[in-house]
């Protein structure tokens, strides 16, 4: 018997060594639209935005509040910087409220999203994110040694067209590895673009039938501050694509009546650093 | 360049064309409508209105047992990290995560005393996201580095792995706590005009 206590109280020790300490964690479901408001200069508009607590948290403080944002050429770094950083910010035509509350579990935290837009404002598409923080606990016991506490922070878009806007890109290059195909697009118009696409791979015997085509992930190309973005794509696999000449044509879907394109004569070789553009052509 | 109408893009892309013509459907939307006729006879009909949303779970800390300055220091734990009920209005809209510190350096236990930058806390890409790519990075105070980006139509994506790793520091010579705060951001930012929406 005090064998059998002493494994059972052995085996416990152990579970709790070996098991990792589960830290508390912040649970919650938030909206994730992006609010997108057509409007002519001088009009009122009014959005909401939900956030609500899991039942099994415990009173949670929240503060809104709005900033501009951009995201870095490659796509992959969103920046946020206080209201009014870019020309095009819309954030102080909007007010939030209210700009904190806590809630508690189970609850919904409404916020009212009014947006007056100025009377004089030129054409164009404006924009801002809205981020709602969570505020640290000052109660909250920080972990004993080194520690980081975390917080948690959503943020969604709040775009604003103030027609007509100028919808205009253009790929500046269509270009590869022997993993990926790289196109670069600029936004030479007055908005943020939503872009979607493809790339359609060809043999140059016959142009009308692609091999493969890879879709393009939605991305979007604001007017500023960094109005380029590199649009990577996987090369399709090489049994779907054996090595050899093709013709690459990117075609993509910018919200125009149209699409934009380039293509490309390329010579793809998986797995090096070569999907060579054949010489004199493409661009 | 090459223009192509949406109509006829695949019998008429050649190098130097540029044509133009009418797009059949290519208008923004947010949200999803469902609509339910659940009664033909009367005509009655229910509109269910379903927003992008996600539910999301955060962790809440993560410490370091420093036992040698000298050598870099793995967290005590992984970090989980949950997106789960992911509703989106399109396909390849994602949600993305990343992290930025609140301050530049942790918090001394000795006020003045050498300290971490928060630059010494870094997490690798890891492999065992379920729904996303990780990244590997680097924490700041200025921007918000990646850490997850949601893979196109993912209803969830998570892990259970994301190690953080506290560089060493010999120029740190008091015992005690030191503690930085860092947020997470949850962001499902894309809006722009054109494309799906």
């Amino acid at each position: 018997m005090n064998l059998c206590l002493k494994t059972i109280s052995a085996l416990a020790v152990a579970l709790v060594l070996i098991c990792p300490v589960k830290s508390q964690a912040l649970k919650f479901h938030s909206d994730m639209n992006s609010i997108k408001i057509e409007a002519q200069p001088g009009q009122v508009v009014t959005r909401a935005y939900h956030l609500t607590l899991d039942k099994g948290e415990k009173k949670t403080q929240f503060k809104a509040h709005l900033e501009d944002w951009w995201r870095s050429e490659d796509g992959k770094q969103s920046f946020y910087r206080p209201a009014g950083s870019i020309k095009h910010s819309c954030a102080s035509w909007i007010t939030l409220n209210p700009a904190e509350a806590a809630i508690g579990p189970g609850e919904t935290l409404t916020v009212r999203i009014s947006t007056v837009v100025p009377a004089d404002i030129k054409s164009g598409g404006y924009w801002c994110a809205l981020t709602v923080d969570e505020v640290a606990d000052p109660l909250k016991t920080a972990p004993q040694g080194v520690g980081v506490v975390f917080t948690a922070s959503v943020s969604v878009g709040i775009f604003i067209s103030i027609t007509p806007v100028d919808r205009n890109a253009k790929i500046l290059q269509l270009s590869g590895n022997g993993t990926d195909t790289e196109l670069k697009v600029v936004n030479e118009g007055n908005c943020p673009l939503g872009i979607e696409g493809r790339i359609e791979f060809y043999a140059p015997s016959d142009t009308t039938k692609p091999i493969a085509t890879v879709k393009l992930a939605r991305t979007t190309v604001l007017p500023e501050p960094i109005n380029t973005i590199i649009i990577t794509a996987p090369l399709p696999e090489t049994a779907q694509l054996p090595n050899g000449k093709y013709l690459v044509r990117a075609v993509l879907d910018i919200g125009l009546t149209h699409y934009i394109g380039a293509q490309k004569t390329m010579d793809i070789v998986h797995g090096t650093s070569g999907i060579q553009p054949e010489a004199g052509k493409g661009r | 360049m090459v223009h192509i109408t949406k109509s006829f893009a695949s019998c008429i892309f050649a190098v130097g064309i540029c044509l133009s013509l009418s797009l059949s459907n290519c208008s923004a939307q947010t949200s999803t409508d469902i609509t339910s006729h659940a009664n033909e006879l009367n005509g009655t009909s229910f509109t269910a209105h379903v927003y992008e949303q996600c539910d999301i779970t955060v962790p809440s800390s993560v410490a370091f047992n420093v036992g040698d300055i000298s050598d870099p220091t793995p967290a005590v734990t992984a970090v989980s990290l949950t997106v789960t009920n992911i509703v989106t209005s399109s396909a390849s809209r994602v949600v993305r995560v990343s992290v930025k510190a609140a301050s530049s350096q942790f918090t001394p236990s000795v006020s003045g005393a050498s300290t971490w930058s928060a630059g010494a806390v870094t997490w690798d890409a890891g492999t065992s996201w379920s729904g996303a790519t990780g990244q590997s990075g680097t924490l700041s105070q200025s921007s918000y580095k990646p850490v997850a980006i949601g893979q196109a139509d993912a209803a969830a994506f998570s892990t259970s792995t994301l190690h953080f790793t506290l560089a060493a520091n010999t120029n740190v010579k008091r015992s005690g706590n030191y503690v930085l705060a860092l947020t997470w951001k949850v962001e499902c930012m894309d809006g722009g005009e054109g494309g799906g929406g």
